[in-house]
């Protein structure tokens, strides 16, 4: 079939298709399904699929928590207010369910009657009467402990475990400071010492 | 008009700590102003800092205590109300104000959790109210404006 370049003619001649194209046994699958060589569609079409180049992944596999990409690690964080909110809803809800379980077994083991109705009233006041004051108090600390770690954080210009320790014994000197200079001295060194253990567990189990 | 969603929000399964953090946080720090401007004022003159440290030690944690429950419950009805009826408008919220004076009342019988449900409902309905009518008076600063096109002079005709 010769081929005639469009633009060189001033009169188109109509092309037909030739006896010789048609073939009565072909069928959709015979032009559907053979395998196709991409390299010779495209300059740059090998590239992609095994051994090619893949596709840069923007977030890591960390997870969906809020401040996965920038935090990093197990518990991320965006910073101060996120440290803050989240720190003290987490320590104020473990504080209330480990205080709300003590006071359940409390109360089971107390009722002074098998029926129903009594051991429940019971265990619910145990439960609300163990669990609120030990999650408050946990709450408390959680929020002095995280303020005061911010605004050292702040002051410092950089964020370091050694933050969290001085934070650690601030909140607990604070936390018993009506109760004695040795209560709160003694508070103090515990709290530091936990708020130690907590931030440079942090940084090992991240590394 | 469509109504935005907050986006500033973290996603609902863990908003809820962090509402019950923000909570607890506002309900200890008022509380300790509050609670310590009463000790203050309810103690003898050489005893008003003392008196009110008493006080806000006190009463303080119980009341960030009752906020954060507060908080969370209803963050958690929030949430979820959002996945039940996959829509984010204001009755969640009303909803879940509802739902949340309502169980935290409900060792007082059922009538008593009724009228504190009402109540909840209602104040959150109030809330959410004065909510759109700020963001409509708001939305209405940044009304798109035509441009004021310049004076052309019209051509010359000849």
């Amino acid at each position: 079939m010769s081929h005639t370049n469009i633009e060189d003619e001033e009169t188109f001649e109509p092309i037909y298709a030739a006896q010789e194209d048609f073939n009565p046994n072909d069928t959709v699958s015979s032009f559907l399904n053979t395998a196709y060589d991409p390299a010779r569609l495209h300059p740059l079409a090998g590239l992609g699929g095994t051994g090619g180049l893949d596709y840069i992944s923007m977030e890591d596999d960390a997870g969906s928590l809020p401040g996965a990409h920038r935090g990093g690690g197990i518990l991320p964080s965006r910073g101060w207010s996120d440290d803050l909110t989240y720190g003290t809803g987490l320590t104020y809800i473990t504080g209330l369910t480990m205080g709300g379980a003590y006071g359940f077994y409390e109360g089971l083991r107390s009722s002074p009657s098998p029926a129903f109705k009594i051991r429940l009233n019971t265990v619910l006041n145990g439960m609300t009467r163990r669990g609120p004051f030990i999650g408050n108090s946990a709450g408390i600390l959680a929020l002095m402990y995280n303020a005061v770690n911010g605004g050292i954080g702040r002051a410092r210009g950089h964020y370091d475990p050694l933050n969290s320790v001085l934070a650690g014994g601030l909140t607990g000197a604070i936390f018993k400071s009506t109760a004695g200079l040795r209560a709160a001295g003694s508070a103090g060194g515990v709290c530091a010492v936990a708020a130690g253990i907590w931030a440079y567990g942090k940084e090992a189990l991240n590394l | 008009m469509p109504r935005s969603s907050d986006h500033s929000r973290d996603p609902c399964p863990y908003v809820i700590f962090s509402d019950l953090g923000a909570s607890f946080a506002m309900g200890a720090i008022g509380g300790g102003v509050w609670y310590g401007i009463k000790g203050a004022k309810n103690s003898p003159r050489g005893e008003r800092f003392p008196g009110a440290l008493a006080s806000l030690k006190a009463r303080a944690p119980v009341l960030g205590g009752n906020f954060a429950v507060w908080g969370g419950l209803f963050s958690t009805f929030d949430c979820g109300m959002k996945g039940l009826r996959q829509k984010e408008d204001p009755w969640n919220s009303i909803a879940s104000g509802f739902l949340t004076s309502g169980v935290l009342a409900a060792r007082s019988g059922p009538k008593v959790a009724l009228t504190s449900a009402a109540l909840g409902g209602v104040f959150l309905a109030v809330i959410e109210g004065l909510g759109i009518a700020i963001s409509r008076l708001v939305a209405d600063q940044n009304r798109p404006m035509s441009p004021q096109l310049p004076e052309i002079a019209p051509p010359a005709s000849h």
